[in-house]
């Protein structure tokens, strides 16, 4: 009997000092690696809809919001006078938001036709009162290639390439597209010089946990004088945000050059659609001879903006696939030793808030530090957004851009969607990113097609 | 002791016997062979024979429409107005299975983009724009396809008479049926001829295709398509008309034709499940029955409710969301129910049944 409470007052102490111990974080084995957008918002789904569905984890409530946005998402608009769906125009560079994130992924690199997914913003070269591009007289920031009847859109842009051929040490050649941008058919001659930035639209999921990143890690990310001698700096962009009136980091567009999921919802209304709402209640050509004169903005109801926003705040991020494939193993290893990781951070935390549980304080995999990188002379644009200089681009999050295939028929990478394979687009990579491109230039043909291979199954 | 030792073996012996699957019995074809003909079926006799419909169809409706610009009489406009709900029906089914071409190179939008842009059809038809094909394949997409042509064939409350068709009118309908004709015979053909060849992509799925490295790819795209179109008829089509009880936001409005759409919709998503167009194939019920025979059953029963709910509205559907909202509703939850058994055991049942 003495042994039994002997032995009773062991087990006590040792699941009482067991309760004592803190709770640690998991080793990076113990998570699952297929869960990108963390364990409420990631989607197992590898068909052409991978990026169109809401976060596992949302509330009913909140699911019918998203609903609700999805609806408008992929409506098309009309001009006005209309009984529903009006506002459209007078010019623009699309119908619908579905029209240019076609399945919600990424589009196709023409301009000015019903399918096209390519815009050009424009600008002097000067720098407005709040930091940002300086508009052309009589064309606004953005080329609205597109025109109700009647109207003439500012302009066409003719898209061309040229062959580049790239050769491997080991003796491969890979052929590239060079483009060239040239404006045609101007409504109205353009006195002084300008610069043309082309922006292919950028898959639209995921995005309520990039926005949820807390500004202190991604600050954390930059080394803008390269301290650590790796290569590559990389800084955050700061802003104007028209919202709260405020200089604030830049997390969304091509250039990290919007702060918010609302300014890049309402700000694509106005200037891709046409669409006044409250944020940006002035047409696109406003001040311009094209303008119409009809009285009814803001044309978009406050409700419709705020659901789409949250559409977007809410698209859950596609599972990966084969994680547990040898060279896709092998792969993963090399995008790490190659630094690769070194602009596409493969895990972040997300920050805390407490009204949308499936951002929450998530460990996500975006593939991207969101910052501003010196991409070189090949990638740039020459045109300065903020911060951004001519050479400088957002990281590309890479979580879903094995997808691609399947979300858009034919798959196009880049800013611009010159490239049309995986590979292409590391070959375009200069700037903080050559000895780095060099590198996998270096590796066996095996070896590269492991990286790649990893590549697809994110 | 011994007889208790048999019992005991009786009694697993049975257990096992009891737990055994009885597979194959319930069909001639083994579950391999016949996981590689529901795709070959789908795709000859659904996809591809429902395309080359729509493209007989669109033939059709544009002839119908010629006859009618030569020579307006009412007796050609009925004709016209036909061929033009012919058309829809098939249209509809084939959205049944609304992936491929048919979302890669935007033929969708191309053709059935709504909801019409009355002002701007106005400023094109009163312009002196030569409203030739041309002119229409470069105008924006709601001036183009099905409810351009149902706008002006029907008129705004389904009044149109021949002889109140003018002359510009005319010749919008023309070329607008002919640039239909020309995207339902490119989407026919990205099926059937190089270098898209859709068919072969489907068909060799998990044996060389270019798109689909396993079959359970293309069974997920097809799920994922019937689980779509009862979304976008449950939730969409019906039910934001019905929350804004406004008329003026349901679609084929001109023709009174909505209900016909939505009740096609469901029944082309039942014959990719039943493998069943115009001659019966191998179907997805197959593979379902095989292994779980309840699940079909449920599936089976629950699309028929989905399709038979509709025939309990008994007014156009733009009535309907005002004076029969007890059946909109309940066909909004007919498909709903239907909707979920696809997602949480039709698509359960295609990742553990087919993995290569």
């Amino acid at each position: 009997m003495k042994k039994l409470s002997v032995l009773l007052c062991i087990l006590v102490m040792v699941i009482g000092f067991n309760m004592c111990r803190k709770a640690e974080k998991f080793a990076d084995d113990d998570y699952d690696e297929r869960l990108s957008g963390g364990g409420l918002a990631t989607v197992f789904d590898e068909t052409s809809k991978a990026f169109t569905h809401s976060m596992p984890g949302l509330s009913a409530n909140d699911e019918r919001v998203h609903g609700r946005g999805d609806v408008a998402f992929e409506q098309t608009f009309v001009s006005s006078p209309a009984p529903v769906f009006g506002g459209l125009g007078p010019v623009f560079n699309n119908v619908s938001c579905i029209s240019c994130h076609h399945n919600d992924g990424k589009g196709t690199p023409t301009a000015g036709d019903a399918t096209s997914s390519l815009l050009f913003r424009i600008s002097t070269g000067g720098v407005t009162a709040q930091g940002g591009p300086e508009a052309v007289s009589g064309y606004g920031g953005q080329i609205q290639d597109q025109a109700l009847f009647g109207k003439q859109a500012e302009a066409k842009i003719n898209i061309s390439y040229t062959d580049v051929a790239v050769t491997y040490p080991d003796g491969e050649t890979i052929h590239l597209r060079k483009p060239s941008y040239t404006m045609q058919q101007q409504y109205l001659a353009i006195p002084g010089s300008y610069g043309l930035s082309p922006r292919l639209a950028p898959p639209v999921f995921g995005l309520g946990l990039l926005e949820n990143i807390p500004e202190q890690t991604l600050v954390s990310f930059a080394d803008e004088n390269d301290n650590d001698h790796d290569g590559i700096s990389g800084r955050p962009n700061y802003v104007y945000n028209p919202q709260t009136k405020q200089k604030e980091i830049g997390r969304f567009g091509l250039k990290a050059n919007t702060a918010s999921l609302f300014v890049q919802v309402a700000t694509a209304y106005q200037q891709d659609m046409g669409i006044t709402s409250s944020l940006h209640p002035q047409e696109s050509c406003y001040g311009q001879s094209q303008m119409d004169a009809l009285t009814d903005d803001p044309e978009l109801p406050d409700s419709t903006l705020k659901a789409v926003v949250f559409y977007v705040k809410t698209l859950a991020v596609p599972a990966r696939r084969n994680v547990t494939d040898a060279e896709v193993k092998r792969g993963q290893q090399l995008f790490t030793q190659l630094n690769c990781s070194g602009c596409h951070k493969p895990t972040i935390q997300t920050g805390v808030d407490l009204t949308l549980p499936s951002v929450s304080n998530q460990r996500i995999h975006p593939y991207t530090d969101l910052l501003l990188h010196d991409m070189g002379t090949d990638l740039a644009d020459n045109y300065s957004d903020y911060q951004a200089n001519g050479k400088e681009w957002r990281t590309m999050p890479l979580w879903g851009i094995g997808l691609f295939e399947k979300t858009n028929g034919t798959p196009y990478y880049l800013h611009d969607g010159r490239a049309r394979s995986m590979e292409e687009a590391i070959l375009w990579h200069g700037g903080e990113a050559e000895q780095v491109k060099n590198n996998y230039m270096l590796l066996s043909k095996t070896d590269r097609q492991a990286v790649i291979k990893f590549l697809k199954s994110l | 002791m011994r007889s208790k030792v048999l019992m005991l073996a009786a009694a697993l012996t049975l257990t096992a016997v009891a737990c055994k699957k009885d597979d194959d019995k319930t069909t001639t074809v083994d579950f391999t062979t016949a996981k590689q003909q529901v795709l070959t079926d789908f795709t000859n006799k659904i996809a591809v024979t429902g395309y080359k419909d729509l493209d007989d169809a669109a033939n059709n409706l544009y002839t119908k429409i010629d006859a009618l610009n030569t020579n307006a009489t009412d007796a050609n406009l009925t004709a016209a107005k036909d061929a033009w709900k012919s058309m829809r029906s098939v249209w509809e089914q084939c959205e049944g299975f609304l992936f491929g071409p048919v979302e890669d190179n935007d033929y969708d939008p191309n053709m059935d983009t709504w909801p019409t842009d009355y002002v701007q059809m106005d400023s094109l038809l009163n312009s002196s724009n030569n409203l030739e094909l041309a002119d229409i394949q470069s105008a924006t997409l709601s001036l183009r396809g099905y409810h351009p042509i149902e706008y002006i064939i029907f008129g705004d409350h389904g009044n149109r008479t021949a002889a109140s068709l003018t002359a510009r009118q005319k010749k919008y309908m023309v070329s607008l049926a002919s640039d239909l004709k020309n995207t339902c015979h490119a989407l026919y053909i990205s099926w059937t001829e190089n270098p898209v060849n859709y068919a072969q992509v489907v068909i060799t799925a998990g044996s060389g295709s270019t798109k689909y490295a396993k079959k359970q790819e293309v069974y997920l795209a097809i799920v994922g398509g019937m689980t779509d179109i009862c979304e976008e008829v449950g939730e969409g089509k019906m039910k934001e008309p019905y929350d804004a009880q406004d008329p003026a936001i349901v679609e084929s409005p001109y023709s009174g034709n909505s209900l016909v759409d939505f009740k096609n919709n469901i029944i082309g998503l039942q014959n990719v499940y039943l493998g069943k167009y115009k001659e019966q194939g191998l179907g997805l019920k197959d593979l379902v029955a095989a292994k779980n025979k309840s699940l079909d059953n449920k599936i089976q029963g629950q699309m028929a409710a989905a399709i038979g709910s509709f025939d309990n509205i008994t007014v156009p559907f733009e009535q309907a969301i005002i004076s029969q909202r007890v059946q909109v509703q309940a066909a909004m939850t007919a498909l709903g129910t239907l909707k979920t058994t696809l997602e949480d055991e039709l698509k359960p049942f295609i990742i553990q049944y087919i993995t290569d």
